[in-house]
């Protein structure tokens, strides 16, 4: 049977998963309030179950006690009793589909923020900094290390209470019971740190305490890393010896096991590996935890593929692989592998879109998935055929938002055509695909074009549309969503032109797409900071180029999610990219055969020069709007949408509204850049809430 | 002097046939012995010639009325031709039913004649063509000669020369129909037939209602009796019989599904090539459809000879030699059974192939392709997938399925089958598990305990291994209590309930659509109106030909507002999925696949949806590339339209429209 290693059941205590793959802890940000897990909550983690998955432990970094603030990152909070009623909303919610359901529990010590909330001081083993929050700490104290203790018993009571299967201690991620494991950070002397014993007393007290609350019929798991990656950290020798030395004692039912620390923005970046990581990076550091302990042992890390989950079991490295971030692409992905529709899983690009948003304390939401903790609205992951007449739909544009309206278009059963300028799908993500390091994200693109093609939708490539094209397919809805092109003309100082020949810079789609040749002298220019501005630069790198990155913003790359940020700056570090801040391109002129660029310092007005054979300006989207103004008027609905009915995620009344006959006028739509840039979210979630109702 | 002439001929050829008969009855008798009641099988033969083949061969107005008036006007005609012309009882009433009688055989006999002249391809030409020919000169010389006894004619009409062209009709009559009947003509059908009728080693199959489908054990026991068929002698007598008493019209040829997907099997010849080797030879003399092979339209005629005591098989199949029979022939079959079900001499070609099998792979381990894997799977795993036997109830693990072994008594006992195994299956038993407990039925499943019910090996030829896998299945049932067993997978079915019977396990079983619609009569499930497309239902082979149930798969699918488009070949004659006797294991190759064919079926009927009830045929039939349908199991259809009754509230009717899996059926 294929796939037979997933779908082999295995027993965490007393407690059978019905598979081997687990939705593992994290940060979900779902959790209001006050950290109670409501209805959002609820819904993201039961359609995990209804899709499949065997165990989902939520709740990254869920609190226990009062001083480890949740509000941040609305983390669900253990430290009342309050939650537990909401858990066995919970609870009922899985199990009805047969999952199962943990949380992990913890106290994060220093890695928190105290400037908000209750303003809270945080602690840790001996007062040290950590430089990712930015956060300073007191050194804990005795009987606040009894109390918190206490605090874990209680939290675990809450759990079991309120009908979840399990708890996670979390002793990773540099939370507190791992912050007195690292000799990094624990300098004490008392009988809490020093020797191994001492260093590993808190969390084995932790355990004890657990354990002696909630017996022996309650699942009590460990997640732990398998190096710290720091060299005056936990290696992973340490690592199996602290994993041995906890298993001995019987307490615990499992293992989670994540490689590298993440005290620092660097060692970060590998905890959730974006698209630049081969495949489960840190397998080999699971997989010698394995080796010492006598429970099963859980690794979630960049597995984002059943056949590469299959081969990891298989190969006997882990007993269960977490794919996380493969369902919060696609929460059905064990129900498609079982119905043979392997083709159409939504694989995890690893754009860490998800956990980006994350660490801004901002909900988290898939890059291509739009109804993915949104299905509390009602945004559906299966699109139900529509009972309505079938319609005649148009989309132009093959970019992300032209691709999602045209497939929901099609699983509602509309005759859907798809027009797209290019020889081929994807629009922007063809682009940003050029880059070293960023192919994958052209997942998103094959996806949907595996799904456009099953779903029957005719797709009109390397054809322009225009008014009359339109119109003669006698359309009862036209969707557009052109996107726009590189606003390079916003100064004129910049000297463009739309003649290449005569244009004094170019874009960083030119590069990329290789429209342009790379120069060997190049300056870029990123007012935008965010993904474009440094791929160009790790492109035009990679070819060979010397290359200057310049912004006006605080960094190049600046608005590059946390997790993706260091893997671009380990690349351009390496290549010898110069990056500089707080310059604004004032000019260009041409010189003899080269370019000057005047560069304007943003705070005291000094000008510079770069004399250099390539400018390039990375300068956002202008929104390409022509064909919408040519269709607005003829339009039903003027192109307008009802923003209540939008964001109420209804349908648009629009849709409803009587005809004199069949293929009398149509409604006008536009989403993504077309309208305004935002990005490749904001294109599909337009998309589905608008298309969802046609 | 045709009152002396006639006696004399119509004595000679009786002497003659009754040596032929004696001749032909020695042939059979080269078969090993079979235990049946010579006289109870004679007495039993008018009522089973008479109503049991009858209804197979009424199938067909035309050629039942045909075969009425000739077989009818024969046999009348020959019994007073033998008072009136052989013993002189010149009788005017005997004469003029005489006329009678030969009148009403030559009009049979011109509708003989017209369905020979342009007939279909799965006749037999050769002989056959001259039949009716032989037909008329028997019934026209018969009349003739009888005219002057009841006083039409005077005795003396005509000229000698006219006698003597009489005497040569009835001469060329006597010849094939009396003569003929014993020494290999065409009409040996009507003297084998009957025997076949009377001895037939299936008599239980005769009768309103009834049906003899299982296969018959081995006695491993017996270290004298062969471990399957070698040579053609180590048929019983009276399945040699049986063979030659095929009338070669080829009904099973046109039915076969492995033939139409050109496979190497045709069953009608490969009947005569077992004819021919009971009587030794070649098969040059076979004048029908050759086995089909690939690219050559046919397997020449002529290079395949046999006889009673040499193998069927070549026992080198890699040297290329040849026998009577080429192996692919043997293990093309599907073991579907729509041969036999339309075989109007009840000759039963499924047992003959399994026999020949069962040496095949006993004898000489030449169990063709994935054959032997599957067969050592079963042995070292108790499944043919070789899964690990304590993974049968994996699919189930967030179900909490009741065990038997924990309750030790039940009213349903709800049998997995191998399906447990498939993802594809597991959907299916998800759906029934969700039926069952709707509808509140007390039920348990053997889990681990339960073994791969011994079908596949048993068609695979692998007598041994069915009987090691059915014996412990039997000592572990017998452990239980429960009313009855349900499954959802009819192979399982047909052999729990017609199989088992033979080694001791008596056991009551039903299909999961026989259940369903049990539960749905006594108003303990409520569905939802349907919403769906076009549906149409194929009939596995295991539940409807192999076990009568054709009514209640339709009648569930009817209690879902479902109006089912047949098919144009559905109910007993459902063309097969390809999936059933180890054929998908053996995999000969073909010039299509039978699969495709029946999608096809499906696709000309309109449906956009097939209703299945076997896991085989579902595994086959989503197999197809490109299929126009989608392929559920009732059991999913039914899971699917289920509205839970709140106590006393009305039923919510909310419901999916029809067609899209949920992920919540899946997992």
């Amino acid at each position: 049977m294929a796939f037979d290693a997933i779908f082999q059941p295995i027993e965490i205590g007393k407690l059978t998963i019905r598979n081997r793959v687990v939705s593992t802890a994290h940060a979900e940000v779902h959790a209001t309030d006050g950290g109670m897990t409501t209805d959002r909550y609820v819904k993201y983690y039961e359609e995990k179950a209804k899709g499949g998955c065997g165990l989902a432990i939520c709740g990254g970094s869920s609190v226990v006690s009062i001083d480890s603030p949740q509000g941040w990152w609305s983390s669900v909070n253990l430290s009342t009793d309050r939650i537990i009623p909401h858990f066995q909303n919970l609870a009922d919610a899985v199990h009805k589909h047969g999952g199962k359901i943990m949380i992990q529990i913890t106290h994060m010590g220093r890695r928190s923020r105290w400037d908000g909330y209750d303003w809270s001081t945080l602690l840790s083993p001996s007062g040290i900094r950590e430089p990712v929050h930015r956060s300073t700490c007191k050194t804990i104290e005795e009987e606040e290390i009894w109390r918190i203790i206490g605090d874990f018993a209680q939290a675990a009571r809450r759990a079991k209470e309120g009908g979840l299967d399990g708890v996670e201690l979390s002793a990773v991620h540099q939370h507190l019971i791992d912050q007195f494991w690292s000799p990094r950070v624990n300098k004490r002397e008392d009988q809490w740190g020093g020797s191994f014993e001492n260093r590993m007393r808190f969390g084995m007290e932790v355990l004890k305490a657990v354990r002696a609350e909630v017996g022996d019929d309650f699942v009590v798991g460990m997640r732990i890393c398998g190096d710290e990656f720091h060299p005056d950290g936990l290696s992973h020798e340490d690592m199996k010896q602290i994993a041995a030395y906890y298993d001995a004692t019987g307490m615990l039912d499992f293992f989670g096991v994540i490689g590298s620390g993440c005290d620092t923005h660097n060692t970060l970046a590998n905890v959730i590996p974006n698209m630049s990581y081969p495949p489960e990076p840190f397998l080999h550091l699971a997989a010698g935890i394995k080796e010492v302990v006598s429970v099963p042992v859980i690794h979630a890390q960049n597995i984002k593929d059943p056949n590469q989950a299959q081969r990891i079991l298989e190969g006997g490295y882990v007993d269960l692989v977490g794919m996380t971030r493969a369902h919060i692409a696609d929460p059905h992905i064990i129900a498609k592998i079982k119905m043979g529709q392997i083709d159409q899983i939504k694989q995890c690009v690893g754009a860490n879109y998800c956990i980006d948003r994350q660490y801004q304390g901002l909900d988290v939401l898939c890059i291509q998935n739009a109804a993915t903790s949104r299905e509390y609205m009602g945004l559906p992951h299966i699109i139900e055929k529509s009972e309505g007449p079938k319609r005649k739909v148009v989309v132009v544009g093959g970019g992300p938002g032209g691709m999602e309206a045209a497939r929901v278009a099609a699983e509602r059963g509309h005759d859907v055509t798809l027009f797209e300028a290019a020889e081929a799908l994807g629009g922007q993500i063809t682009i940003a695909a050029q880059a070293p390091q960023r192919d994958q994200i052209a997942g998103i693109t094959r996806w949907y074009q595996l799904e456009l093609v099953r779903l029957g939708v005719d797709l009109r490539l390397g054809t322009r549309a225009d008014e009359a094209t339109l119109l003669d397919l006698r359309p009862d809805i036209v969707v557009l969503a052109t996107g726009g092109q590189p606003f390079l003309s916003q100064y004129p100082e910049w000297g463009y032109s739309e003649t290449p020949e005569e244009s004094l810079v170019v874009s960083t789609w030119d590069v990329l797409s290789g429209k342009v040749a790379p120069g060997k002298n190049v300056l870029i220019y990123d007012a935008i900071c965010e993904f474009s501005g440094v791929s160009a630069a790790d492109f035009l790198a990679d070819k060979g180029a010397k290359v200057e990155i310049v912004t006006d913003d605080i960094k190049p790359g600046a608005a590059v999610g946390g997790t993706t940020f260091p893997t671009y700056y380990r690349s351009l570090y390496e290549k010898e990219v110069i990056m500089t801040s707080d310059l604004m391109l004032h000019k260009v002129y041409r010189e003899g055969d080269g370019l000057v660029a005047v560069l304007e310092n943003e705070y005291t007005g000094a000008l510079e020069e770069r004399v250099v054979d390539q400018v390039v300006v990375e300068n956002g989207v202008r929104p390409d709007e022509a064909l919408y103004y040519a269709l607005k008027e003829q339009s039903r609905n003027k192109g307008q949408l009802d923003l209540e009915a939008l964001y109420a995620i209804q349908p648009q009344p629009c849709l409803s509204e009587e005809r004199a006959e069949a293929g009398d006028g149509f409604l006008l739509f536009r989403l993504g850049d077309c309208t305004a840039p935002r990005n490749t979210h904001a294109a599909i979630y337009d998309a589905l809430r608008i298309c969802k109702d046609f | 002097m045709l009152d002396t002439l006639l006696p004399i001929l119509i004595f000679s050829a009786l002497a003659l046939a009754a040596i032929g008969a004696v001749r032909r009855v020695r042939l059979w008798r080269q078969g090993r012995p079979s235990a049946v009641p010579l006289l109870k099988g004679l007495a039993a033969l008018p009522r089973r010639y008479l109503v049991d083949l009858h209804h197979v061969v009424e199938r067909d107005k035309v050629m039942s009325n045909t075969h009425v008036a000739t077989a009818g006007g024969f046999v009348a005609a020959a019994v007073l031709m033998i008072l009136v012309h052989g013993l002189g009882l010149a009788n005017p009433i005997l004469g003029g039913l005489l006329l009678a009688a030969s009148a009403t055989m030559f009009v049979g006999s011109c509708f003989v004649a017209r369905r020979r002249r342009n007939p279909p391809a799965r006749l037999s030409k050769g002989p056959w063509m001259r039949l009716p020919k032989s037909l008329m000169a028997f019934s026209v010389g018969v009349f003739l000669i009888t005219l002057p006894t009841v006083g039409i004619l005077p005795a003396d009409a005509g000229h000698w020369l006219l006698a003597l062209v009489l005497s040569a009709l009835v001469v060329w009559g006597l010849g094939e129909l009396v003569f003929g009947m014993a020494w290999g003509g065409p009409m040996k059908h009507a003297f084998a037939g009957a025997l076949h009728l009377a001895f037939h080693r299936r008599a239980e199959r005769f009768g309103e209602g009834n049906r003899s489908t299982g296969l018959k054990a081995l006695d491993l026991e017996d270290e004298a009796a062969p471990l399957g068929v070698e040579k053609p002698a180590d048929f019983t007598w009276n399945q040699l019989l049986g063979f030659d008493a095929c009338v070669q019209c080829g009904r099973c040829e046109a039915v076969c599904p492995a033939f139409a997907a050109g496979q190497p099997l045709n069953p009608k010849k490969l009947i005569q090539d077992m004819v021919v080797g009971l009587a030794g030879g070649s098969d040059a003399k076979y004048a029908g459809s050759p086995h089909p092979s690939q690219g050559l339209g046919g397997k020449p005629v002529g290079e395949h000879f046999g006889a009673p005591h040499g193998p069927i098989v070549a026992p080198d199949p890699m040297t290329g030699g040849k026998a009577l029979v080429d192996a692919e022939t043997l293990w093309s079959c599907t073991t579907c059974r729509a041969c036999v079900e339309e075989c109007p001499m009840m000759i039963e070609h499924v047992d003959a192939i399994v026999d020949m099998r069962r040496h095949l792979t006993l004898e000489r381990g030449q169990t063709p392709n994935k054959g032997a894997e599957v067969l050592d799977n079963l042995i070292a795993t108790d499944n043919p997938g070789g899964f690990a036997p304590g993974s049968r109830l994996h699919w189930a693990a967030d179900l909490d399925l009741p065990l038997i072994a924990d309750l030790q008594q039940v009213d349903v006992l709800l049998w997995l089958g191998d399906g447990a195994f498939d993802m594809r299956n597991q959907r299916t038993l998800r759906a029934l598990v969700k039926v069952l407990r709707a509808a509140e039925v007390d039920f348990a499943v053997l889990g681990n305990e339960e073994r791969d019910s011994g079908d596949v090996a048993r068609r695979l030829g692998d007598e041994a291994t069915f009987q090691s896998l059915a014996k412990r299945n039997i000592a572990t049932l017998s452990q239980y209590r429960f009313l009855r067993i349900v499954t959802c997978d009819p192979h399982s079915f047909h052999v729990l309930s017609n199989e088992y019977g033979e080694l001791g396990g008596h056991y009551t079983v039903f299909h999961h659509s026989t259940f369903i619609a049990e539960l749905y009569d006594a108003g303990r499930l409520a569905f939802a109106p349907w919403k769906g497309g076009k549906v149409t239902y194929h009939d596995p082979c295991y539940l409807g030909r192999y076990n009568g149930e054709y009514e209640a798969p339709r009648n569930v699918l009817k209690a879902l507002g479902i109006e089912v488009k047949e098919m144009e070949r559905s109910g007993f004659r459902s063309r097969c999925c390809g999936g059933g006797g180890g054929a998908p294991i053996t995999d000969i190759p073909g010039e299509r696949r039978i699969p495709d064919m029946r999608m096809n079926d499906v696709k000309e009927s309109g449906a956009e949806l097939v209703a299945v009830g076997c896991p085989q045929c579902t595994a086959m039939l989503e197999g197809v590339v490109d299929a126009s349908a989608e392929v559920r199991d009732i059991a999913e259809l039914v899971a699917d339209a289920l509205v839970m009754r709140p106590a006393g509230g009305a039923v919510d009717a909310t419901r999916r429209p029809a067609g899209k899996t949920t992920a919540e059926e899946v997992i």
